[in-house]
């Protein structure tokens, strides 16, 4: 069974009857209703019919569905029919609001060496926005002895390692498109029995090594869909299918297949949208057993030696890791607060501590108006929330009321909190950046900031006393992903709100036209790391600033000042003499409604949909701030 | 089963299966609908593995002439099925 199914209520799937009965009615809502099931179809058969039902509604033209088109082009050593009827589904199930259509590029059956290498392709003409790799499996096997030396089998699995992650280097540097490439499928019959974990040289550990190199070599353009893993969660005797090779060249079995395409599906979203930044949790029976306000500290169950005790704590613990990584952790309860701290305080099975939540909710409101508070006061959006609860009534609740805001309902059993949450699939960083393992960090400095600004007495000596450093860089390859992260997840300090692959921002750092900055800032109270990105765009004599996107931590620090006095010294520096700034409403960025006039820009135009200032780089004194600049962008030094 | 309920079942799974209407009868083949060609085959001998819980041998579908034999194919394997 699929993650996304794991964590749905019993009640609340649409099935396919219900799909049917929609496309029977020509109604618009069949696109919620497709997206529903095909996100809980359990095996092929019922997706293979959702995608006949998804094509027969496209066919009769009812609206409501596609609002985004990906171009995918598929390649690799096996049939890749109906595997794309199911990548097309996963990926269109995406959407949250329509359906995502799929332009599809199939390459010829074990054609992918010749089509990815060949400059003339199909594959690079059809101008695809991700490739889909699937390597021969066949072909993944050490050809000589088991008896082979050990450092002859690590070489040649290096090599196959190297020579597929060099044919995914060719298609991305051929096309500009990100690749998903899947991996190996683990060797499932017994044959050569015991001796296979002795050698390199069987099927079983020789594609261990290779899936193995493969993940540890990728650069972060490439990303594994990782059949390996995929294979050994859902049983690897029965993800392949040899009727179906010798017939019909099919990889994988045909249920199997529907686990692949979900995978797909997951990697082209995360290309599209960040993972979730908030974990908001219920307290009584999710966090502990019992309920505090009746059964009291010592009535609760947490830790201990009793088995469900030990559950709760093992999903507290799963929590605390998530909250390491960088999730922001709430408590949204219906009870009174003074009994909702006492455990966090007092008791000492507990893991979760006051210090631990940044946003403690514990009232008699209804839970969709906590959650609203806990996004205000925590200045993000509603859908970088997560709720988890084990009362379906108050999921039920959450969905109606505030349904931007993705629900995990727990459940009877405590014993399958922990794995619910980590198997939700909504707290994925798509890397690890050194910036996200230090956010817990930076929100303990956050407050540190907070309390000086407290204690000082006015703005400037409190921005002086700061002693605030900032180098300004170029983009730089180490810094893509977080340029990246940055660009598809800011939605509040974001002028234009205009989101780019990894690819994207990877052509920006060799394009002659554009000036394309990151900005880091430190202080007194620690590094914030990279906390502001800007595209300027050269038109002749005119700087247009494509993107400007700052982390909300460091509001209020100047370093908007500091990016207007770059902009227009880069500017200069190219000859313009105007810098165009745009600002394109949404429902979140507000709060830079009027940055560029508060910058000294004038307008000179503004619809509802797009505002357009101007600032002459003539006229231009730079902007006075307590920031020291250490280094500035395009500067060798 | 009848070769009757068989035909009839399967009526759901091409319904699930081909754009258009096609109606399944003993005759009909792959020759007679255009929709119908070798990848509409491989999700629809899928479909009917699912649909009756019946695996097939290496082959054996594709020597089949027309639906009245696939048929008689499903009901041999339903058989062996009940047997085991």
């Amino acid at each position: 069974m699929s993650s996304e199914a794991e964590v749905m209520a019993p009640g609340l799937k649409t099935v396919v009857e219900d799909v049917r009965e929609l496309l029977a009615r020509r109604s618009s809502d069949i696109w919620p209703a497709l997206r529903t099931a095909t996100r809980a179809a359990a095996d092929f058969g019922e997706m293979l019919s959702l995608a006949t039902l998804r094509k027969k509604a496209v066919r009769a033209g009812i609206p409501g569905g596609s609002d985004k088109t990906i171009r995918l082009a598929m390649t690799g050593g096996s049939s890749l029919y109906p595997l794309h009827e199911l990548v097309q589904q996963t990926i269109g199930a995406q959407s949250s609001t329509g359906w995502w259509e799929t332009e599809l590029w199939k390459g010829d059956f074990d054609n992918y060496i010749s089509e990815i290498l060949d400059p003339e392709s199909e594959l690079y003409s059809f101008k695809p926005d991700v490739i889909l790799i699937l390597p021969s499996n066949q072909r993944c096997v050490y050809s000589g002895p088991m008896t082979d030396s050990q450092d002859l089998q690590r070489t040649e699995a290096l090599r196959q390692a190297e020579d597929l992650l060099n044919l995914c280097r060719i298609a991305h540097e051929r096309s500009g498109a990100e690749v998903i490439v899947a991996n190996f499928l683990p060797a499932a019959e017994f044959d050569p029995g015991p001796f296979r974990v002795r050698t390199l040289g069987s099927s079983w550990n020789f594609r261990k090594l290779v899936n193995l190199e493969l993940g540890l070599r990728a650069p972060s353009y490439i990303h594994i869909c990782d059949a390996e893993f995929l294979a050994t969660r859902y049983g690897a005797a029965r993800s392949h299918d040899p009727r179906a090779w010798f017939e019909t060249k099919q990889l994988y079995s045909s249920d199997f297949a529907v686990e692949i395409a979900r995978e797909v599906g997951h990697i082209v979203a995360s290309l599209h949208r960040s993972s979730k930044k908030v974990l908001a949790l219920d307290l009584d029976n999710t966090l502990w057993g019992g309920v505090i306000g009746d059964d009291g500290m010592t009535g609760i169950e947490i830790g201990g030696t009793h088995p469900r005790g030990e559950a709760f704590k093992q999903f507290q613990l799963a929590i605390v890791a998530l909250a390491q990584r960088g999730v922001v952790l709430a408590v949204c309860s219906k009870n009174d607060h003074k009994n909702a701290i006492e455990p966090f305080e007092n008791h000492p099975e507990m893991v979760l501590k006051l210090k631990d939540i940044a946003c403690f909710q514990a009232n008699w409101e209804p839970k969709s108006e906590n959650l609203r508070r806990i996004a205000q006061e925590l200045n993000l959006g509603l859908d970088s929330i997560v709720f988890v609860d084990d009362n379906p009534a108050e999921i039920e609740i959450v969905k109606q009321f505030v349904p931007e805001i993705e629900t995990i309902w727990l459940g009877p059993d405590p014993a399958a909190y922990a794995s619910q949450l980590l198997n939700s699939r909504l707290f994925e960083p798509r890397s690890i950046t050194d910036d996200d393992l230090r956010r817990g960090e930076q929100y303990q400095q956050q407050a540190a900031r907070a309390q000086s600004m407290d204690a000082g007495t006015d703005m400037d000596s409190y921005l002086a006393s700061l002693e605030m450093h900032s180098i300004i860089s170029e983009f730089t390859p180490v810094d893509v992903p977080r340029i990246s992260q940055l660009i598809n997840k800011s939605n509040q300090f974001n002028v234009t709100t205009r989101r780019r692959t990894e690819a994207e921002v990877e052509a920006l750092l060799t394009s002659p036209d554009h000036y394309a900055f990151s900005v880091r800032l430190a202080d007194r109270f620690g590094d914030n790391g990279l906390i502001s990105v800007v595209i300027v765009r050269i038109e002749g004599v005119t700087a247009l600033v494509d993107t400007w996107l700052m982390s909300c931590r460091v509001l209020k620090r100047q370093m908007e000042d500091e990016v207007v006095n770059e902009i227009a010294r880069l500017a200069k520096l190219r000859g313009c003499v105007s810098v165009i700034g745009h600002y394109i409403p949404t429902e979140k960025n507000g709060m830079v409604r009027d940055l560029f006039p508060r910058m000294g820009f004038s307008l000179i135009e503004e619809t509802p949909e797009l505002s357009i200032y101007q600032l002459q780089t003539e006229d231009f004194t730079p902007r006075e701030t307590h920031i020291q600049i250490d280094r500035r962008a395009y500067d060798a030094n | 089963m009848t070769q009757t309920e068989i035909l009839a079942k399967m009526q759901t799974v091409f319904d699930d299966v081909f754009l258009d209407d096609v109606k399944v009868t003993p005759e009909l083949s792959a020759d007679d609908v255009e929709e119908w060609d070798s990848l509409l085959q491989i999700s629809l001998v899928l479909g009917v593995e699912k649909a009756f819980n019946v695996r097939f041998r290496v082959g054996e579908v594709e020597a089949t002439k027309n639906l009245g034999e696939f048929a008689d194919l499903i009901q041999r394997r339903m058989s062996e099925g009940a047997k085991a």
